[in-house]
């Protein structure tokens, strides 16, 4: 069942010597592109087994770059999935922005062709044994090991909730992929034609894209203004916290906007119970109040934790703030493992502030295939890592803010003329045309 | 500089995404310049001032249609930076207009290249 692709006959630059051969219309942008990357090419020889868990982007970005700047490494990447979806592109599917087939890819395009592949999913960890078990029952062995393996959406926190009801009774949620991306808009698209009563909720716990169920609450006034129906709607935002975002001056200037647009937020107020049939959504203060609204339109983002195989692992957070998700235990500036020092993390899996979007993963992989490269090379991690990390917020359509912050909670625009909470066309164009080749440049390793 | 070198990959992999229409278009264009420049009497000065002309307006228009084509409008520009992109936009749509206008006027106004009056201003 599981194909492996190895290619030890591959010539060490054959990923790239076929990027630059599709490159052939192209040759001024190929020839640059390649002659950077033969810079950082293959200038550590080893052989040790790296194990990278989980193909998002993460992994796929992470085995480009050790493929390409090891030499003599086995590179295995365990994941079973075949098809690649662009997450980031979720919202501009589910905002009706985006056709569906946007966001799909396959990850064979994207994986070099000297990693072997591991068709299968992980089921744990044994760091102790430097043991990798997937679910077909294999026991993987490693000298080196980075879990990227994403996160887990905890629906089943939420009583009566199911995910294959998303788009039907005004049930969406753009979480769980592209199908419920596409529901979304289509009941998005049924509500704003004769408007109504729309609840859009948020968890307690970290999310990826804590920006989406904002753009989701944006977006929906914006259709409904625009199908003439705003008067008639009525647009709850309920929150788990005492915020709506991490970042204080966005979560300011958010609240300001939504005061103008008629949005009224409930604080402390967790979606904990749905019937999708009669419409009805129960919501839970922290002093277990509960109390029931009905609904037209609902939009539900699911509490997010690490997958069970970490969540149950040795690797996970044992105390602390990030103990109770599961999430991976790794120090915040290097990835680094706290207590396994074989292993790195990288992307949504880590128990670090803030921080699970691709633009983390666009700035923490080169950094954690350095510090990797580096121990690998007996020494210590060199890299430090600020927790940059990137919030394009959708407004309306055609126009957005591009939020940028690090670990701190500090906006840090990675060019100094952009003002963060500006309404924009650039950011707007930004996510719209310029984010996923962004993104598919990150996944190649070259940025 | 690693802004200047995500500019380039963004550039590269919208050039991907679009290569089967830079192929065709780039055809095109080769053969519209190998079309002048093989008749030999093509008027590449007198038409030059007409091609400019039609390209910056060209580029002025880009000011209204490229909003439009990227799902927004000229009336979202919010700051110097997103007046520069488009700015920027439009001046790169009015410059591919200009490469294709250009060989394709210096041809056109010189239709019978038995025309004595043709090709002095080459």
């Amino acid at each position: 069942m599981n194909r492996t692709t190895t290619g030890a006959a591959a010539p060490p630059d054959a990923g790239r010597r076929r990027f630059v051969l599709k490159a052939g219309a192209l040759p001024l942008a190929a020839a640059a592109l390649s002659a950077s990357s033969r810079k950082a090419q293959a200038s550590t020889k080893t052989s040790a087994h790296i194990v990278i868990a989980g193909s998002g982007l993460a992994g796929v970005a992470l085995a480009n770059r050790l493929t390409r700047e090891l030499d003599g490494a086995k590179v295995t990447i365990i994941d079973r999935k075949e098809i690649h979806n662009y997450q980031p592109g979720y919202t501009l599917v589910a905002t009706g922005i985006w056709p569906v087939d946007k966001v799909s890819d396959r990850n064979a395009d994207l994986l070099p062709g000297r990693v072997e592949w591991i068709k299968d999913m992980v089921a744990g960890f044994d760091p102790d044994a430097n043991t990798v078990l997937t679910e077909g029952g294999q026991r993987v062995r490693y000298d080196y090991l980075v879990v990227a393996t994403g996160l887990h959406l905890d629906y089943a926190q939420i009583e009566g909730m199911d995910v294959s009801a998303i788009g039907a009774n005004g049930l969406t949620s753009v979480y769980p992929g592209p199908q419920a991306a596409q529901a979304t808009w289509l009941a998005m698209d049924a509500f704003r034609r004769q408007g109504g009563e729309a609840l859009m909720t948020l968890p307690a716990t970290p999310l990826k894209c804590a920006g989406a169920p904002l753009k989701m609450t944006f977006m929906l006034v914006d259709r409904l203004r625009e199908a003439g129906k705003q008067a008639a709607s009525k647009v709850n935002f309920h929150s788990a916290l005492d915020n709506i975002f991490s970042v204080k001056p966005v979560n300011d200037d958010v609240l300001r906007r939504w005061t103008e647009l008629g949005v009224p937020v409930t604080f402390n107020s967790k979606l904990v119970a749905i019937d999708i049939g009669a419409r009805r959504a129960t919501f839970e203060s922290p002093e277990g109040e509960r109390q029931q609204l009905g609904y037209d339109f609902i939009h539900v983002v699911p509490p997010m934790r690490a997958p069970d195989a970490v969540k149950n692992s040795p690797l996970a957070w044992q105390d602390g703030p990030f103990a109770a998700g599961g999430w991976l235990e790794v120090d915040k500036e290097t990835l680094r493992h706290r207590r396994y020092p074989n292993v790195f993390g990288l992307g949504d899996v880590n128990g670090t502030p803030r921080g699970k979007t691709a633009a983390t993963i666009k700035k923490s992989a080169p950094l954690v295939a350095r510090n990797l490269i580096d121990v690998i090379a007996g020494g210590e991690p060199s890299q430090r890592f600020d927790g940059y990390t990137s919030c394009p917020l959708l407004l309306r359509e055609g126009s957005a803010l591009l939020v940028e912050f690090d670990y701190e909670g500090r906006l840090v625009p990675s060019l100094p003329m952009i003002e963060p909470l500006q309404d924009s066309y650039f950011a707007w164009l930004m996510k719209y045309r310029l984010l996923k080749p962004a993104y598919m440049a990150v996944a190649k390793g070259r940025v | 500089m690693y802004e200047i070198w995500l500019g380039l990959n963004i550039m590269f992999e919208v050039a991907l995404t679009v290569l089967p229409w830079l192929l065709g278009a780039l055809a095109v264009w080769i053969a519209l310049v190998a079309a002048a420049l093989l008749r030999g009497r093509a008027r590449w000065r007198s038409t030059l001032p007409a091609s400019v002309m039609i390209g910056a307006t060209i580029a002025a228009l880009g000011l209204w249609f490229v909003p439009l084509m990227t799902k927004s409008s000229i009336y979202e520009m919010g700051y110097w930076v997103d007046w520069a992109n488009l700015i920027g936009l439009s001046l790169a749509v009015g410059g591919v207009a200009f490469a294709f206008i250009w060989p394709l006027l210096a041809t056109v106004a010189c239709p019978d290249s038995g025309d004595p009056s043709c090709g002095e201003s080459r």
